[in-house]
């Protein structure tokens, strides 16, 4: 009997025109690892939400759910409770108490369990997650990784049999991210859980799963093995295709155009990690090498400098060891800089310091050619400089989309009608025109983003100073914005920009940088950058840095293939 | 001694003893206290309560005791002495009223009363922890424990929020900029979206919450505390203690009139008893931290 079986389940939310979910049909074995795709907006939570008792939204729903043969709906409270585990996407707002022994207990105290069994299964829990270290802590102590790492182990120690993960990396970096996607991996190995997890990054997962289901505007337009379903989406020409990971994507187009498959033992089997990637390259491509690629390192035009950086020290306390040590770094007009980088290597205090809310012990940061310093700091704001911070929501105040944006407006000294001109430019721009009579806070990640940057924008920077902007959008969103961007740095702006996300900025950066240990470990510009790198780059470039160290995105990847 | 310089803190031995036994504790001395007003009682109360306040803070705590104790102390028996005309014994006249001894004197036990209360709360802090707090209101409901760990939980939260809010408005250049007015009207704005986006945050908490069953009946409390032999014998050593000294509470020998005329109790077998006893129960907690502190020093030099 299926752990969970979706029958023919429509759902349409209350004030909402469309059905979140059209007539959705498929089960889920004991002990199977599913992922669910697609784009943000495609109904994955809706339908994730439908599997568990207690959060099924409210609406017009048609079809039913089953949980082993009985409806999710009639299941009695205490089985619907911990059989069925549910985790979701912040790590913040999940937890409910202060301590960490308490938040795992916090299920088990529902189920009125006695302390004795509690504290077994806890330190059960706490084991096998190796948490033992952090167990007396408070949670605000820990980092993002450890949070959600926690939210984890407070559903398992229920032991449930279905575990549902709603996106649960997409505010996680990607080391962090990866650490996870590990353990659910462990638990749906060692314990035999089924694991149902909805994500967009999907380059492990398929590695993990064992069918992938792949949804587009509540339809369910796939679901096969991992393997397959590049070949798949690829023939049938769906846009879905760009969402998945870069080695199924290479494989689907050029078993296209003609190359060669993947053969094991006589049988083809589309590649899913780097390593069959190389095994399957070596097969069609031999040993041959190819000329190495030819650089131009020559003179570049050299543009105006906006922002330079020079020989910036700086550390919060006497006592401490500096997070900046001689941070060099220089920005031209109209480039869109990236600075990649592992965690706590001083990122986001190079963001603090450009914008003066910290000032360096020693060293100049001058923009514009004025120097910044934090006695002056409004100065600079917010004409030459603006910065959109991580999290959309700490921007925004008003009740409406237009509001939002009418409210940077209104302070300026121009005549009414230019003001609401600019809104509408920017609402058009940002396509949110059709939103723009809602509520902020009701609109999808990717959407609020897009919000936070037309307001920053109405300011007219010259210098934008993003701080992660590709955090927990999809990949078609990453490709919107990749567009806006490009047009912005087009009119004349300049962007420096703080990432995790490789792939993002070897396919649009002009300039990227490596930092690490406080300063800049290697500059140059993006397709150079990646490949003078061996594993700091994007999948497609270590799928082929030895025969064209050169192909950085999987397009370009691609194209040499085909040409060869 | 060494330690009475820095204070054992959050280390000392008492912390570790179960809440309830911490309760119980605080619980006696203090309803003692306050029914004991007989000079001796007071001032040994008193000496006690700012000695343990030192063993735990330091000798740097004195400072701040002083400065919490001296205004209530100043305060309450000038208040008492020029309010209350009560007494035989007038000293002076102020506009026809009769200023007496005995008001002064009253003044002063009840400030010393006070004050011992005050110091004993201050150690309070020290050694009942907030988990501790939260178990011993979850005894009473277990909601209750619940809730006061969810508000420990969100305080730190809304913290770190309204950092990032104000950092995320710096960089528009709105913060700290403008008139009075203007600035004002900033803050009222950064603590609208703190708002808003902490109601936001809290549906998914409840969320969180249901999915892993709240709203069950018959919930139960998990806590990390063992009432352990030891916590049993320090319980009889209290509740000994109490059993001799509360009977003698009510009849009277730990109390004392002052008005109209000062009149002691006169020391009997029962009065040095109750004494003895209350001394006892005193300092245990002081006992406990300075063997604690001993065993380790000892622990530590023979590593």
């Amino acid at each position: 009997m299926a752990a969970i079986e979706v029958k023919d389940v429509s759902f349409t939310y209350p004030t909402a025109e469309g059905q979140a979910l059209d007539h959705i049909s498929f089960g889920v074995e004991e002990g199977e690892f599913l992922v669910v795709c697609g784009k943000s907006g495609c109904g994955k939570s809706t339908l994730l939400r439908h599997m568990k008792k207690k959060l099924i939204p409210y609406g017009m729903m048609e079809g039913e759910v089953c949980y082993y043969g009985k409806n999710v709906t009639e299941l009695e409270d205490r089985v619907a409770a911990s059989e069925i585990g549910f985790v979701s996407q912040n790590p913040d707002n999940q937890i409910v108490t202060d301590k960490v022994w308490h938040e795992l207990a916090f299920g088990l105290e529902s189920l009125g369990l006695s302390n004795e069994i509690i504290k077994r299964r806890v330190a059960e829990m706490a084991s096998f997650f190796e948490i033992q270290s952090w167990f007396r802590k408070d949670v605000v102590t820990l980092s993002g990784g450890q949070k959600q790492l926690l939210n984890l182990a407070s559903v398992m120690v229920m032991q449930p049999k279905v575990l549902i993960l709603d996106e649960p990396t997409s505010q996680l970096d990607p080391i962090a991210a990866s650490e996870f996607l590990k353990t659910v991996y462990k638990i749906n190995q060692e314990l035999g859980t089924t694991i149902i997890i909805s994500e967009h990054r999907l380059e492990e997962l398929f590695t993990m799963a064992g069918k992938v289901l792949v949804m587009d505007r509540g339809k369910k337009v796939a679901l096969d093995q991992p393997e397959h379903i590049g070949m798949k989406l690829a023939k049938e020409h769906n846009p879905m295709f760009y969402g998945l990971p870069a080695i199924s994507k290479i494989y689907a187009k050029t078993r296209e155009k003609g190359l060669d498959p993947y053969l094991v033992n006589g049988q083809e089997k589309p590649p899913l990690t780097i390593l069959e990637g190389k095994r399957w390259l070596k097969q069609i491509l031999g040993d041959k090498t190819y000329s190495a690629p030819s650089f131009t390192t020559g003179e570049r035009e050299k543009k105006d400098v906006v922002l330079e950086v020079k020989d910036v020290y700086f550390s919060y306390s006497k006592h401490q060891e500096p997070v900046l040590r001689g941070l060099n770094l220089s920005l031209e007009k109209g480039q869109l800089y990236c600075l990649l980088g592992g965690n706590g290597v001083g990122k986001s205090t190079t963001l603090k310091s450009i914008c003066g809310i910290v000032e360096p012990q020693s060293g100049h940061i001058t923009i514009s050619g004025k120097e910044m310093k934090k006695k002056h700091r409004n100065d600079f704001f917010p004409g030459s400089l603006a910065m959109v911070p991580q999290n959309p929501q700490s921007l925004f105040t008003e009740i409406t989309v237009e509001d939002e944006l009418l409210e940077v407006v209104l302070p300026m000294k121009i005549s009414d009608e230019e003001k609401v001109s600019m809104v509408e430019e920017m609402l058009e721009k940002m396509e949110l025109s059709a939103l723009r009579e809602n509520h902020p806070y009701d609109l999808s990640g990717g959407e609020q983003q897009r919000l936070a940057i037309g307001k920053i924008l109405l300011l007219k920077p010259k210098i934008l100073l993003m701080d992660e902007p590709t955090k927990g959008l999809d990949p078609f969103f990453k490709r919107t914005l990749a567009g806006i961007l490009k047009d912005l740095t087009k009119e004349g702006m300049s962007i420096l920009m703080v990432s995790h996300d490789v792939e993002f900025c070897a396919s649009y950066a002009d300039r990227c940088a490596m930092f690490f240990d406080g300063e800049i470990t290697s500059e140059g510009e993006a397709v150079p950058f990646f490949a003078g790198n061996c594993f700091y780059t994007t999948g497609a470039n270590r799928l082929l840095r030895n025969w064209f160290p050169d192909a950085v995105t999987w397009e370009s990847v691609v194209r040499r293939l085909v040409h060869e | 001694m060494k330690f009475l310089l820095e204070g054992l803190g959050e280390s000392a031995g008492f912390q570790k003893v179960h809440p309830m036994v911490n309760v119980i504790f605080y619980v006696l001395v203090i309803v003692i206290n306050i029914f004991s007003n007989d000079p001796v009682f007071l001032a040994t109360a008193f000496l006690c309560a700012w000695f343990y306040t030192v063993i735990l803070g330091g000798v740097k705590t004195m400072k701040i005791n002083l400065l919490i104790t001296l205004p209530v102390a100043v305060m309450m028996t000038a208040i008492n002495g020029f309010f209350s005309h009560n007494g035989a014994t007038v000293l002076f006249f102020i506009n026809n009223n009769r200023i007496t001894l005995e008001a002064f004197l009253f003044g002063i036990s009840s400030a010393c009363l006070c004050v011992t209360v005050i110091l004993w709360l201050r150690t309070f802090q020290v050694i009942m922890s907030a988990d501790k707090i939260i178990y011993l209101f979850g005894k009473i409901a277990s909601v209750l424990g619940l809730t006061l760990s969810m508000v420990f939980r969100f305080i730190p939260l809304l913290k770190e929020r309204y950092r990032e809010i104000r950092m995320g408005q710096q960089c528009m250049g709105r913060h700290g900029k403008g008139s009075l007015i203007q600035q004002m009207r900033q803050l009222t704005k950064e603590i609208s979206i703190l708002i808003s986006w902490s109601l936001e945050a809290s549906i998914e908490t409840s969320d969180s919450m249901e999915a892993r069953g709240y709203g069950l009946p018959h919930r139960s409390q998990f806590h990390l505390f063992k009432f352990q032999k030891s916590d049993g014998r320090l319980l009889f050593v209290m509740l000994i203690c109490s059993v001799i000294i509360l009977p003698c509470c009510v009849l009277g020998y730990t109390n004392c009139y002052y008005y109209p005329v000062v009149r002691l109790k006169p020391w009997s077998f029962l009065k040095a008893l109750a004494y003895l006893a209350y001394v006892c129960l005193m300092v245990v907690p002081m006992i406990l931290d300075i063997r604690g502190e001993r065993k380790w020093q000892q622990l530590k030099s023979k590593m």
